[in-house]
């Protein structure tokens, strides 16, 4: 019975994967290298499902509406998501983010390792400001995913990093190279790019992580130029561990974590394209900016395009160009 | 037959102090039905209204900066730079030129006096806040509904708005037509057909001093509901008497056809119906008073359709006898409003703030 479960579990988890491989993607990277870096993911998930071996019962405490109950559930296996399906649907569709022990906040599908007392939080609740941060960090991922789809390939567009959440900026980053020196957005292109970003928060893509070791990440990112020089740095300061989220086919290197799936965003706007230095003979560093409220909370236009104005101002974050100082520890995304 | 006896009348020359007062003949009830039909794009004006969460002092803060967007530009009079509209030096009145109307409200009725003692009824017009939002020239002028203006394709549309709203009770879209204007987004918008020299420049205010006194305007307003009325108080039949063996027929319409060859009821007959809530224009109201101070007029009569505080449309008259001689401000008034405060009457009239009664002092 079990061996039958665990069988149609994993052609399931498999199904939805290519689900969301499918969705039609125009990528400026090639294709082939996206396919294989997806392929190592999917194997290192499985072989990491696999390594867990005795199944360990753990007990969460969940604390909350309706009620403060006990969950036993499955070491290293269950995720708080899991715990939310025990508890109803509206908590599985509400809950961006769980906070494990009262202060370490926790994806939703990430699996859970030890006994714990867990809170979901969704943007309601008295103290938003984790899962505040987690959703600007989820825009700045989102973003990275938008512009791979939107870009043409011969503006040969390569994602550089984003850097940490900073939501009193006015506005989430994601900073890219381009093979131009002198790319002047038109309204219609950053339209385009606002029209990405909800095409995906429609698609409602769960964004899954994964802790890998450090040799894997840079098979996994020996195509990307600007991944394999950060990535030794970052494994560094993470104990030769790195961790990497993945939404849909799009995989990024990033520490936080994110909300459980891009259905959570709502108006969103991306609305200035900087020129922060150039790069190389012809190529350009770019840094996109934009903001978006969370889905949920409606705004009338004129206090939106207030918020509007103000994230098209230069963000303070640290520029792309610049080196990257282990000693400040300026929060790694 | 009715109407060239109507025509008579208007041409003769009574003391022009009163309008004639003639029975309006409404052919077949053309007029009576409402002719509106929505294009596809027409806007949703106002959002729906929703608790967005925002703290006080955050929308105290938007109310200040967001707005910052839409400003009152100054009128420019007499500019150095290239604008497209000409300014107020250039255009020249001729007698077939159209102006700019205002968009004004019915705040009340009042009698005023002549000075050889005979009182008059007039109505109190308030032009409330009018800005130019939008000059359409008249190649680009394509209504979806054609008016019925003579030598539409050589004039063009002016869209003025009154009275002011905060843009953040309004859609995008209704709020975006008056992005390029310069002014805060108003309530109510209409267009107003002109000649191509009468031009304003977005953000132009209108005020009461676009008319003179002693002119005479047309007034466009909507009669007030009545709803389904009988045929008494419809179309003014006499109806049966209360008493005298009178059997449940006192108010009925009677007889509605004779018999014969046509032998049926005729179309047009009058019966009960909806009545009111119709556009109607009267035309040729004289200009007794103005007040700059509160932007109020003063015009002839009590026949201004509409119930108290709603919406009217001035314009210049067009009939023949009435209409500007001289010129009259063209295309509108951009001169400093009189500072002292006090209305302007027509010569006619008695200022009855003046003193009547005068003693030299011993």
């Amino acid at each position: 019975m079990s061996a039958a479960t665990k069988l149609h579990k994993t052609s399931w988890c498999a199904l939805r994967q290519l689900q969301q491989y499918r969705t039609k993607a125009n990528f400026s990277g090639s294709s082939a290298s996206i396919a294989k870096r997806n392929d190592l993911f999917n194997q290192e998930q499985r072989r990491q499902r696999d390594a867990v071996g005795r199944i360990d019962k753990i007990e969460v405490r969940y604390l909350g509406l309706p009620e403060d109950v006990t969950l036993v559930m499955n070491g290293n296996i269950s995720t708080p998501f899991n715990c939310a399906q025990h508890l109803s649907e509206g908590h599985c569709k509400r809950s961006a983010l769980a906070l494990i022990d009262g202060s370490v906040p926790w994806d939703m599908h990430r699996p859970l390792q030890e006994s714990c007392t867990l809170q979901l939080l969704n943007f309601h609740v008295s103290e938003p400001h984790v899962v505040n941060k987690a959703f600007w960090r989820t825009c700045s991922f989102m973003l990275g995913a938008a512009l791979n789809r939107a870009f043409k390939p011969e503006a040969n567009l390569q994602l550089h990093s984003f850097p940490g959440p900073n939501i009193k900026s006015g506005s989430f980053v994601h900073d890219i190279v381009l093979q131009t020196q002198n790319w002047e957005p038109a309204k219609e292109e950053m339209r385009a790019l606002s029209a990405e970003m909800v095409k995906l928060a429609a698609q409602d893509l769960r964004i899954e992580r994964l802790d890998v070791q450090q040799d894997l990440a840079q098979e996994m990112f020996k195509d990307s130029k600007y991944k394999s020089e950060q990535l030794p740095s970052i494994a560094q300061q993470t104990n030769g561990r790195v961790t990497l989220y993945r939404l849909g086919d799009h995989i990024d290197i990033s520490r936080g974590p994110m909300v459980a799936s891009t259905s959570f965003l709502g108006k969103c706007v991306i609305s200035a394209a900087h020129k922060v230095a150039e790069e190389g003979p012809s190529g350009a560093f770019y840094r996109i900016q934009g903001v978006a409220l969370p889905s949920g909370f409606q705004l009338n236009h004129v206090a939106f395009g207030v918020l509007e104005e103000r994230s098209k101002k230069p963000s303070p974050a640290r520029l792309p160009n610049e080196p990257f100082e282990e000693q400040q520890q300026l929060q790694l995304s | 037959m009715m109407r060239s006896v109507i025509n008579q009348f208007l041409g003769l020359r009574l003391s022009g102090n009163c309008s004639v007062l003639v029975t309006q003949v409404r052919d077949k009830g053309h007029l009576s039905r409402p002719r509106l039909r929505n294009p596809q794009w027409f806007l949703r004006k106002e959002i729906t209204k929703y608790n967005d969460l925002m703290t006080a002092e955050n929308k105290q803060f938007v109310n200040e900066v967001g707005t910052n967007n839409f400003g009152v530009p100054a009128v420019i009079k007499d500019s150095l730079v290239k604008t497209e509209a000409p300014t107020a030096n250039e255009a020249v009145w001729t007698p077939n030129s159209r102006r700019c109307g205002v968009i004004a409200r019915k705040i009340g009725q009042y009698p005023l006096w002549l000075k050889n003692g005979e009182r008059i009824r007039t109505t109190l017009l308030q032009i409330a806040d009018n800005h130019v939002i939008k000059y359409i020239p008249p190649e680009e002028y394509l209504p979806a509904q054609v008016p019925k203006v003579a030598n539409l394709h050589k004039r063009g549309c002016i869209l003025v708005g009154s009275e002011t709203t905060n843009p953040a009770l309004l859609t995008k879209e209704y709020a975006g037509i008056f992005r390029n204007s310069g002014v805060l987004p108003k309530k109510n918008l209409a267009r107003f057909i002109v000649s191509p020299e009468a031009q304003l420049a977005p953000g132009t205010p209108l005020t009461v001093n676009h008319f003179r006194i002693g002119d005479f305007v047309d007034v466009r307003g909507k009669t007030v509901d009545h709803g389904f009325q009988g045929v008494v108080k419809r179309h003014g039949f006499k109806g049966m008497p209360a008493s005298h063996g009178v059997t449940k027929t006192h108010r009925r319409a009677g007889n509605i056809g004779g018999g014969g060859e046509k032998g049926r009821v005729w179309p047009g007959t009058k019966m009960p119906g909806h009545m009111g809530n119709r556009w109607r224009i009267i035309k040729g109201l004289r200009v007794w008073r103005i007040n700059t101070k509160y932007n109020v007029m003063w015009v002839q009569g009590s026949s201004v359709a509409g119930p108290t505080g709603g919406l009217v449309y001035i314009y210049d008259t067009i009939l023949p006898f009435r209409k500007n001689k001289e010129a009259p401000p063209f295309p509108t008034f951009y001169g400093e409003p009189q500072q002292d405060g006090d209305d302007l009457w027509y010569e006619q009239l008695h200022n009855f703030k003046s003193e009547s009664i005068t003693y030299e002092n011993e």
